[in-house]
């Protein structure tokens, strides 16, 4: 007998934008044929090729890319298939894109249906926990510190001593709160695990809030993600289900449950004690620190806060065979990163890699080059608090510490690529305008001053010589970066300051 | 306090921080939180009036007063502004004939900008009601909505 054929189309945000959710509605309607199964998979990251949609048939799995191809005049599947066999399908594997990953974190996207728990299971989903439940909640905390795991949202403390501190308080109550706001232009990696593979973003939450102690753990998702709401929501009934979340899970006496909550449109409910705020029900204004949420977190309790790909990398770290993932990088660069690349490039997506790789092998190698295939001329990293890199720092290795010697930042992992029709005393004008908008208004400098950097911008924008605005731009920055509560008005200074420095002439002329 | 509020906001009273996810799901049976709300959730989550309105107007996605049937938002972030998003806001705009935060006078539309809808690789992106659209041009725009003024 031969095995059923299977057609995977993806329900992935980003393949559904390029109408996967319509191929979908096509080809099911056609499908008669009972032993012909079609499962909604992940995306694989490579999101130029969406939709992409693979046949699985005697055990050798290919696809196609569907992009702006209408197949509604298609009245049977056997129809579908002729046409899908008349565009060279491929393995996906067997495109540099994904060969030269090194996919731990997202070993699993793409492959399947993401509430699939069985395949997670066999796929080792689920062996970590029990790993943890094994030896317990210190021996687990000191091998999320012996790996190197630094947070993955933006600013890289070590996980493993944020877990610890959590640990050691005497408190009969915890929290554990996953930031899933996942705000920062250009990135989506949160989004692809909690859309492709949101067990492992449970998992790894269990064994976070198992090793710290918490009994009850919340996803801030932003209100932006609809699609991850409807994954986050029916997998974690399904993790209920089978006894991966509740009371006594997996026989253990640990309890622990997950609530989800959705944001409201607020960028800095990203910062982490805005995010307590807007948790607890309030305006999400940025709290001083100290006291750390380690310490006084969540409703005034001990609280471990990490992104989601940080928690999604925990699971891995657990398992037997993926030692490896501490002998990547040195230093501070430990493991992999997803890195995510977008804008101006021709393929655009997640690329989970070593961190010391030059910005020229992720653009080039990996991205191809821009889409309009006009120069790159500028290229931002690291989100709206990001440095901009002008086309000839491409040899820029991406580690923690190369990003820090020209005072940027990896943080959450965004790249974007800008053609030679960028203005950048336009982009060092928007950066202050983010922060006008997205300000909580709690501190002075980055309420006010930057109201007050677009009007110099826009000052500069007239007159690039004006020795008087620049000096005044300069102690605005130095302002702004020395009295703010958090990154937001902290860090607004970093793209302004890497534009004035990288792109001489452009904002300012001397 | 009217029969159909509670009804609405009773799942999350005795919950930590209810108010949030309260206000969420007023707009989402109501389309937006009304003066009266906000008297009545005063009482219900046992805080000032203040404070509600301190909530609501903080957020974007929180509104006093009802907008359109269809919400499109345009992706002004880095990422789309490498593709052009602002001239797609420009023709948006003019072809609607609205300005941003604007409402069509038969209700149907309301366009807002948004920053970031993690669409990123192949934007411009612009989000009508729960669905993105990717490489978005004026024609798949309108098309769309079509579409679901065609469902309704």
């Amino acid at each position: 007998m031969t095995e059923a054929i299977k057609i995977f189309i993806p329900n992935e945000t980003s393949a559904n934008s390029v109408g996967a959710n319509l191929l979908h509605q096509i080809i099911n309607k056609i499908n008669n044929d009972e032993s012909i199964k079609i499962i909604r998979n992940g995306s694989w990251g490579a999101f130029w090729l969406e939709p992409f949609i693979e046949i699985e048939k005697d055990g050798v799995r290919q696809g196609v890319s569907y992009r702006n191809i209408d197949l509604s005049h298609l009245n049977t599947i056997e129809e579908f298939f002729l046409d899908f066999e008349s565009r060279n399908p491929f393995d996906i594997n067997d495109i540099d894109f994904i060969k030269k990953q090194n996919r731990i974190v997202f070993s699993r996207i793409g492959n399947e249906d993401p509430l699939n728990i069985e395949y997670y299971k066999n796929t080792n989903g689920y062996q970590s926990l029990s790993t943890a439940f094994e030896i317990g909640p210190q021996k687990t905390i000191n091998l999320i510190k012996e790996s190197g795991l630094t947070g993955r949202g933006g600013a890289a403390f070590p996980t493993g001593i944020k877990m610890q501190t959590v640990f050691d308080q005497d408190s009969s109550l915890k929290y554990l709160a996953c930031n899933a706001d996942e705000g920062d232009g250009g990135t989506f990696s949160d989004r692809l695990i909690m859309e492709s593979d949101p067990f492992a973003l449970i998992e790894g939450m269990t064994i976070a809030a198992y090793a710290v102690g918490a009994s009850k753990g919340y996803i801030y998702l932003r209100s932006e993600y609809p699609l991850a709401k409807d994954y986050l929501l029916k997998a974690i009934n399904i993790a209920s289900d089978n006894h991966y979340l509740g009371n006594n899970i997996q026989g253990s006496d640990f309890n622990f449950e997950i609530e989800l909550r959705i944001g409201a449109g607020s960028y800095v409910c990203g910062e982490e004690t805005a995010m307590m705020e807007s948790i607890e029900g309030r305006r999400g204004l940025v709290r001083s620190k100290p006291p750390i949420p380690a310490i006084t977190g969540l409703f005034k309790k001990p609280t471990l806060i990490n992104n989601v790909v940080t928690l999604a990398t925990i699971p891995p770290l657990l398992l037997k065979d993926q030692s490896n993932f501490s002998k990547i990088g040195s230093n501070k660069s430990v493991g992999t990163m997803p890195f995510q690349l977008s804008g101006n490039i021709k393929n655009g997506g997640l690329i989970e890699t070593k961190f010391d790789i030059t910005l020229n092998e992720i653009v080039e190698d990996f991205g191809s080059g821009t889409q309009s295939g006009e120069p790159i001329h500028a290229i931002q990293i690291g989100g709206p608090l990001g440095i901009y890199l002008s086309s000839t720092m491409l040899n820029t290795s991406l580690t923690i510490e190369s990003l820090q010697e020209l005072k940027g930042s990896v943080g959450h992992g965004g790249i974007i690529v800008f053609d030679n029709s960028v203005n950048m005393a336009e982009q060092a004008k928007f950066a202050m305008e983010f922060c006008v908008k997205e300000s909580c208004g709690k501190c002075t400098p980055c309420r006010i001053g930057s109201v007050r950097g677009v009007e110099i911008i826009e000052r500069l924008q007239k007159h690039k010589t004006s020795k008087e605005d620049a000096i005044l731009l300069h102690d605005l920055c130095e302002t702004l970066e020395s009295t703010s509560l958090c990154a937001m008005g902290g860090m607004t200074p970093n793209p302004i300051r890497s534009i004035i420095k990288f792109f001489p002439n452009e904002l300012i002329e001397k | 306090m009217a029969k159909h509020l509670i009804n609405i906001i009773n799942p999350f009273l005795d919950k930590k921080g209810g108010l949030m996810p309260a206000l969420h799901a007023i707009q989402d049976h109501l389309g937006f939180i009304s003066k009266d709300n906000i008297g009545e959730l005063a009482i219900a989550f046992n805080c000032s009036q203040a404070e509600v309105i301190d909530v609501i107007t903080f957020y974007d996605d929180f509104r006093l007063k009802a907008i359109g049937k269809n919400i499109i938002k345009i992706c002004q972030a880095e990422a789309c502004q490498s593709q052009n998003c602002k001239e797609l806001l420009r023709n948006l705009t003019s072809h609607f004939g609205l300005e941003i935060n604007e409402t069509s006078d038969d209700s149907n539309i309301t366009l807002k900008e948004v920053f970031c809808l993690g669409n990123c690789a192949i934007g411009p992106s612009v989000m009508i009601n729960d669905m993105v659209i990717g490489e978005a041009t004026i024609e798949k725009v309108v098309n769309q909505l079509k579409v679901i003024t065609a469902e309704e």
